[in-house]
């Protein structure tokens, strides 16, 4: 299902929280309103990790992820890792990276299976070459095939693409044979639109996984829709497909 | 014309082996002169390779395709890949940056350039390590050539050398298309005579060889007698070679397809690691340039460099019968390390430095590897077709030509007017009296204007320069530069007159800056006289004496020195009463007595230095002093 919130009147959901299939992390600090908003979606389904990284609360922007790993910026101290560490799953990786371009949240764009990186992320971030065989990072972390990608000529990947393993949405002034040939590439279903009343920053401005989406507040009826058409979140739920009890609550939530 | 254009469609469709023409092709062909070659834009040679790529795009139409670098895919696996292939980032920088994407064709002849300083052999593994390298390689050069671009393009045009492709027609195909065979082919004999290549290209032809489907193993038992050409590249401790027959294979596929194949005689590659990885080159110019390093490294190279050139000549000579028999030798050899290898002076040399039948590759090369020579033979056996509409060529050449003739018409009119002899006299006077004013050379000054008989009037030229403008007298000038010297040396003995006014309506005096210079003008009009010039046109004020003007300097002088006086002596008190409230003040101060420096007496000074010791080291330090006691006491005595 497809739900609005607000972080401390930023519509910019996607900047201060991280969410995946197996795990969610979201800014400490927060209005009880924004946690609630997750935690009545994932509360005993996937654990709910409040966190900063670097000391800043822009987890969101700083961090990417998915069901298998997450990838964390240099500047991330020891505690926040071992914090990261004692609260993700055991089956989740979680890998401190070098990298130059220190918000991977805006560069990488991935779901379960494949990742869009920043054009210029450092070679040593996609692979690490070892004796004998390459050691790739953001592959072997997140266990996904990496392309570099531009979306609609911007080199954020990451801001401007909302990506799950059933759908996704890039920047609205995307191309339609540029969607077409990213849709292939991905083997999911793209579509150009916008959040957060035609905000761009698809990306920034949402989080989404298998079965939820947050959005911010001011996200249209017509953008809600949209996303829950595209990400098939009417269909899914936590335990598999068809719970009619979460669709009629969204369809509540979408009222007002 | 209907069949005649399906015909030529026919022929055109495969590609065309030099060797082994059609029939009909050949009978018709003729020589084309070269002056039409020479003009043959590049992108307009399509080689039937490329027009399969054209109809495959066409043919596939979904979205397995990447429009940023023009190429579609049977598959998704195809376009993952192709994404992750260099290719493709490199057409994504260029694209962020701005610069022309390039196709795969143009891609990989942009890498092929590079590759001269690339190493490893061919096997996929290294292939990869080698990409990240090659491909920033290729953008820094990119970003160079872009830079350079306008420059080189100039030059190059005129420097056109032998074309390396020789142009043929044919009656049988239409007037714009034409038939390149690269020049290399030919003997030089055959060459200088272009009348007859045709002819020599019929000599040329062979016949295929036909091997059935089931035994393609059997070799011809001629196999080194057949006519074949060897190739062979060496470069950055790789070398390859080739010896292929020129003779066709054929073989008949399933379905009664012909397929022709080049049959490869013997082929052999070595890699050794001779090139010094980042800095480059290789160790034995390394050791001859800096003397013989002494690492693990360097004696490695040396001994690979040895084992490659011993490895190299027992294969030439393993394979000098063949060698010998050869029609052509292809060599790229470049630098002197390698050309030595394969041409320098050895026992049981095989291959002549003067051997007319030795050629390079009339193109870029790669890497030397056995693929690569496969390519290169291919590339030099396969006839280029060209197709180019010669009037329309005609017609741009002809518009190309018209632009740049325009340009150069409206120049004539911005060319200055022919200076006159006066004027040119004029601009030397103007010059030389503003230096000698310039450097108060009176004297010189003087003798000037006079062995040039140069009127008092004389007003500098050109009179439309800004500092003309404001200065166009010599007047003018000396007393804008505040020369009261000069100013008066003008006035009363040139007779320079004062009341001219310059461009802004102003008189030499208004421009004088300082007092000095106006009391020259002034010191002039007492010396010449009311009556000589219009002084009060001139806005000189009232006239004043020599003497007068040195009084007043004198007065002046007196008034600032006894200033000067009265201020210093104002100082010198200011500084007593200074000095004497500051000893008041120490003197104030000197009171008391500070709390931390109180005497000590001897004995407290004992007691000071004991405290905090141990009572042994208390016992012993009052043994000692009790002891240096007693010896003065001793001292004291012997000295009474």
């Amino acid at each position: 299902m497809a739900v609005r919130a607000q972080f401390e009147n930023s519509n910019e959901v996607g900047v201060f929280s991280r969410l995946t299939n197996s795990y969610a992390v979201v800014a400490i600090g927060a209005s009880e309103n924004f946690y609630s908003v997750f935690e009545a979606e994932l509360q005993d389904v996937i654990p709910i990790c409040h966190a900063t990284i670097a000391g800043t609360r822009i987890v969101g922007r700083l961090t990417a992820g998915n069901r298998n790993g997450l990838l964390v910026p240099t500047t991330t101290t020891d505690q926040e890792l071992q914090h990261l560490r004692n609260t993700l799953p055991d089956s989740v990786k979680i890998q401190r990276i070098e990298e130059r371009l220190s918000a991977l949240g805006n560069v990488i764009c991935c779901n379960d299976h494949v990742a869009l990186i920043h054009p210029d992320l450092e070679r040593e971030t996609e692979e690490m070459y070892y004796p004998h065989h390459y050691y790739s990072l953001i592959a072997d972390v997140l266990g996904v095939e990496v392309f570099r990608q531009t979306i609609a000529d911007n080199v954020l990947t990451g801001s401007y693409m909302a990506l799950s393993n059933q759908g996704g949405i890039v920047h609205p002034k995307t191309s339609i044979r540029d969607q077409d040939e990213l849709s292939s590439l991905l083997q999911v279903p793209l579509v150009a639109g916008s959040v957060n009343r035609g905000s761009a920053v698809v990306g920034a401005g949402m989080v989404v996984n298998d079965w939820l989406a947050v959005t911010g507040l001011d996200t249209t009826a017509t953008e809600l829709s949209v996303i829950e058409s595209v990400f098939r979140l009417g269909e899914m739920g936590p335990r598999g497909a068809g719970m009619g009890n979460a669709n009629k609550e969204s369809i509540v939530e979408s009222f007002y | 014309m209907a069949t005649e254009s399906s015909i030529a469609e026919e022929l055109l469709k495969r590609p065309l082996y030099v060797y082994d023409l059609p029939q009909e092709l050949l009978a018709t062909l003729s020589a084309k002169s070269e002056d039409d070659a020479i003009n043959t834009p590049d992108d307009a040679v399509i080689t039937p390779e490329k027009a399969d790529d054209a109809g495959q795009e066409y043919a596939v139409a979904t979205s397995t395709s990447c429009a940023l670098c023009s190429v579609s895919f049977l598959n998704v696996q195809e376009q993952r890949d192709h994404v992750r292939s260099d290719h493709h980032r490199y057409n994504l920088k260029a694209q962020l940056r701005g610069n022309p994407t390039l196709n795969e064709i143009q891609f990989s002849k942009a890498v092929g350039e590079l590759d001269e300083s690339i190493s490893g052999s061919e096997s996929s593994s290294e292939e990869d390590e080698d990409d990240g390298t090659q491909l920033t390689a290729l953008l820094k050069r990119q970003a160079k050539i872009s830079q350079t671009c306008e420059e080189e393009d100039a030059p190059s045009k005129k420097r056109a050398g032998k074309h390396p492709l020789l142009w043929l027609s044919s009656s049988i195909l239409p007037s714009n298309t034409s038939l390149g065979v690269y020049r290399a082919l030919f003997s030089d004999v055959e060459q200088e005579e272009p009348r007859y290549l045709a002819d020599s290209l019929r000599k040329k032809q062979l016949a295929p060889i036909n091997i059935p489907r089931n035994n393609g193993q059997t070799q011809g038992p001629s196999a080194s007698a057949s006519p074949h050409v060897f190739l062979c590249m060496i470069g950055g401790g790789h070398f390859a070679a080739m010896i292929v027959a020129l003779a066709p294979e054929i073989y008949r596929k399933q379905g009664g397809v012909d397929e022709r194949q080049a049959r490869v005689i013997a082929h052999k590659t070595f890699h050794r690691y001779t090139t010094r990885r980042k800095q480059g080159g290789s160790q034995s110019a390394n050791d001859a340039a800096k003397g013989a390093a002494h690492s693990a490294g360097s004696s490695l190279r040396r001994y690979n460099e040895a084992a490659l050139e011993k490895e190299i000549r027992e294969l030439l000579s393993e394979w000098r019968k063949m060698i010998d028999d050869a029609q052509l030798l292809f060599v790229r050899a470049t630098g002197s390390t390698n050309r030595r290898i394969l041409f320098g002076q050895y026992d049981g040399q095989v291959l002549k430095q003067n051997d007319p039948r030795l050629r390079g590759f009339p193109f870029s090369t790669r890497r030397a590897t056995q693929g690569e020579l496969m390519r290169c033979f291919k590339e030099l056996t396969r006839v280029k077709v060209s197709q180019i509409d010669e009037a329309a060529l005609a017609a741009a050449a002809a518009k190309q030509r018209e632009e740049t003739s325009k340009p150069s018409t409206p120049r004539p009119q911005q060319q200055k007017p022919k200076v006159s002899k006066e004027d040119e006299a004029a601009m030397l006077h103007t010059t030389q009296i503003q230096a000698l004013i310039r450097r108060s050379k009176i004297p010189a000054l003087m003798s000037y204007l006079q062995k040039n008989s140069i009127p008092s009037s004389f007003t500098f030229h050109p009179a439309d320069s800004q500092q003309n403008f404001r200065c166009p007298t010599s007047l003018h000038f000396a007393s804008n530069l505040n020369s009261p010297a000069m100013v008066s040396a003008l006035l009363t003995k040139v007779g320079a007159d004062p009341t001219t006014v310059n461009g802004e309506g102003r008189t030499p005096f208004e421009l004088a800056g300082d007092r000095a210079t106006r009391d020259a003008f002034r010191v002039a009009r007492h010396e010449l006289g009311e009556s000589k010039w219009n002084w009060d046109a001139a806005k000189v004020p009232s006239a004043i004496s020599k003497a007068d003007v040195d009084n007043r300097a004198e007065r002046e002088r007196k008034v600032a020195e006894e200033e000067e006086k009265s201020r210093r002596k104002t100082e010198l008190h200011r500084l007593k009463m200074e000095d004497a409230a500051k000893e008041a003040l120490q003197a104030k101060r000197s009171g008391g007595r500070a709390l931390g420096s109180v005497e000590k007496t001897a004995s407290e000074k004992r007691e000071e230095e004991m405290r905090g010791m141990t009572p042994e080291m208390r016992m012993r330090l009052e043994r000692e002093r009790r002891a240096r006691a007693a010896e003065e006491r001793i001292k004291r005595m012997q000295g009474n």
